[in-house]
């Protein structure tokens, strides 16, 4: 995975959607009329994060050494057959699966905490905060800012916090300072633990405490999902898919991908959106945004200290079941995906806890790569369409956003 | 309009009609301004106690005595539910037009009912675009117009985040062709006007920066800060 050799896979530039899409992107709105949160952006975001969040332009170029932190963290990730999962589903089509997993802190979430951060230091910022749910982005931001010799603090949901103790180990082995959300650290922390000392937390919570912590010691914020420079930056995902096809002559008919906020799924399939290939969202039963969701600007953040976005969401206050797959409890869903969902561009599905650990155990003894719980959703989808006569002698891929290692507790033995 | 009220805004009003500029861009006054910033915000929810379309069209009236050519900027949602009657005042007003800024991105479906309804009634219904507006909607909205385009350089108005201007220029330009456009919402210094200019804008405007005079009734820091960005388009 640290060959050199395939460098040129790694494209040069992001690519943006917003000009391309069917209709406008809808713009964020203030929650406080009184007040504007979009104003306030400009002392929560890295001022060149913030530029790409509200750009025209279809391509932002990726700075050289944002392309030399890639390829150090695992990129090109590759692009894989799945033929002992064709076989064992007697499937006379082709799967492929893009292998996000590969990189060093095993998930997509990577790929945009090393520009966020790098853009944070190149400004002259000291210390980044973020929040994390599962843990994947707290210890992409973890390394992206020791990488660009910056401090980093996370705050993780309290109930994954108490979970995977060694994604903690990892996030402070990178590192960074972890605090349990709620936490005492800010007063939105500490309103919430007065009512309830044993709060499990959620993503909205601990985002509120990210955003007023850095607003109160002056740091910057990194953005995990949801927001469209996030989507632009995991492009790097689908372009690298385009190529490594095209290098092999195959041509997708399905992309397959799981939805949290939805940034692994959309930088994977937005570069394909002038195709006419079929895409397919996946998100959990437990938190089903896409059939009892509504298309209607929502808080990102459980405070409202953020602009609210026009999205598919459960609302802000929604408390999922405490499924394992931690990246996939958020309430909403990025807007320009909403939107081509919406249009009818996007379908979507729906898979329940049980039904991905059967996927999540099929994909590790076919394919030896145990893939992480919210990736399994997407496998899930994949077996049940490819297990559909219908769809024999397609081509199918898979973006299997990262590996399971840290969540073997999963399953049960 | 008006605001704060009926006596101060047709003070500032005659101030401002001394000076030189084309276009005056009269605010409708509207419970859910929702692409403007808290200072419009707080002038919308004030002007509604003193609007009628009896005063709007004094004030057309005044405005197009002195050269002035003059556009509502109106919500959507202030009006759909009675557009035939909405648009026969803003006719009968002697307005030119109206920039209708959340026309396309939260009533995308009615951008040809409400382009036809203006053309019957001959007044210009200007596009209103901004970065995440897509080509293509940008294209089809120039064939079902014919006016000047209005183009958001900011989310919102009267705030600033960071823009590439000459990006954001080149690439409405390249889609528009000779059609003269606008660039507008947060802009307050001559420097961002100049840099608007040298890429090509034909024109900008401002509003939010001019409210704190007109709440401290400061007529001479009112004149003073017009000239200080006419010094962006003029100089």
């Amino acid at each position: 995975m640290y060959s050199e050799q395939n460098v040129d896979i790694i494209p040069e530039k992001w690519y943006n959607i917003v000009p391309d899409l069917p209709e406008p992107l809808p713009p964020p709105r203030d929650h406080d009329p009184e007040n504007s949160s979009i104003d306030l952006l400009n002392r929560i975001l890295p001022k060149e994060v913030l530029r790409q969040e509200f750009t025209s332009s279809r391509y932002e170029p990726i700075p050289q050494e944002v392309i030399e932190q890639y390829m150090q963290i695992g990129r090109p990730t590759p692009l894989i057959r799945a033929k002992n999962l064709e076989r064992f589903l007697k499937f006379n089509g082709k799967i492929f699966f893009k292998y996000e997993g590969a990189t060093v802190t095993g998930s997509h979430k990577i790929n945009t905490a090393l520009p966020q951060a790098y853009y944070a230091a190149n400004e002259g910022v000291q210390e980044v905060v973020t929040e994390t749910g599962a843990g994947q982005w707290g210890t992409a931001t973890a390394l992206a800012a020791t990488l660009n010799g910056i401090k980093s603090t996370v705050f993780m949901v309290k109930v994954s916090y108490e979970q995977k103790p060694l994604r903690k180990k990892i996030m402070n082995l990178y590192g960074a300072q972890v605090y349990a959300s709620p936490s005492n650290m800010t007063d939105y922390g500490k309103k919430i633990l007065a009512k309830d000392p044993e709060h499990p937390g959620t993503l909205g919570i601990a985002i509120s405490e990210a955003v007023q912590y850095s607003l109160d010691h002056d740091m910057r914020y990194l953005l995990g999902s949801v927001e469209n420079c996030v989507i632009t930056h995991q492009t790097v995902i689908g372009q690298e898919t385009v190529k490594q096809l095209e290098a092999i002559g195959e041509k997708a008919d399905t992309l397959i991908g799981c939805v949290g906020g939805g940034s692994n799924f959309s930088g994977f399939t937005f570069p394909f959106i002038k195709t006419d290939v079929e895409m397919i969202a996946t998100a959990a039963s437990e938190v089903p945004k896409f059939s009892k969701g509504k298309y209607a600007y929502d808080m990102i953040d459980t405070a409202g200290i953020l602009p609210e976005l026009k999205m598919f969401s459960l609302g802000a206050d929604f408390v999922p079941k405490s499924i394992y797959a931690g990246g996939l409890r958020y309430h909403g869903a990025a807007p320009a995906l909403s939107l081509l969902i919406r249009k009818g561009r996007i379908k979507t599905d729906e898979v329940g806890e049980s039904q991905s650990l059967e996927a999540f155990k099929i994909f590790s003894r076919t394919q030896g790569i145990v893939p992480a719980p919210e990736s399994s959703h997407a496998i899930a989808t994949a077996i049940n369409y490819c297990r559909n006569p219908e769809n024999q002698g397609k081509t199918v891929v898979i973006n299997v956003s990262g590996h399971g290692l840290l969540d073997l507790s999963f399953v049960r033995d | 309009m008006p605001y704060p009220d009926r006596e101060t805004f047709q003070s500032f009003l005659d101030d401002l009609l001394g000076m030189r500029f084309d276009y005056l861009e009269i605010g409708i006054p509207t419970e859910k301004p929702y692409y403007d910033g808290p200072v419009i915000r707080r002038t919308h929810r004030k002007a509604m106690e003193g609007f009628s379309f009896q005063y709007l069209k004094e004030v057309v009236h005044i405005s197009r005595s002195r050269g002035k050519k003059n556009y509502a900027l109106v919500y959507y949602n202030h009006f759909h539910e009675d557009v035939d009657g909405f648009l026969d005042k803003i006719m009968d007003s002697g307005l030119e037009g109206a920039i209708v800024p959340d026309l396309l991105t939260d009533y995308y479906d009615e951008r040809e009912y409400l382009s036809e309804e203006f053309r019957k009634r001959n007044i210009s219904l200007i596009p209103f675009f901004t970065s995440s507006t897509p080509d293509k909607v940008i294209t089809e909205m120039l064939g079902l117009t014919d006016g000047w385009i209005y183009h958001g350089l900011q989310p919102s108005t009267g705030i600033r985040v960071p823009v590439s201007i000459d990006k954001m220029v080149s690439r409405i330009k390249s889609l528009c062709g000779n059609r003269e456009i606008i660039f507008g919402f947060g802009i307050n210094s001559a420097e961002t006007i100049s840099e608007l200019k040298r890429y090509g804008a034909d024109g900008i405007a401002v509003g939010s920066s001019l409210v704190p005079y007109m709440e401290s009734n400061d007529h001479e820091g009112f004149s003073r800060e017009v000239r200080m960005l006419q010094d962006g388009v003029y100089d």
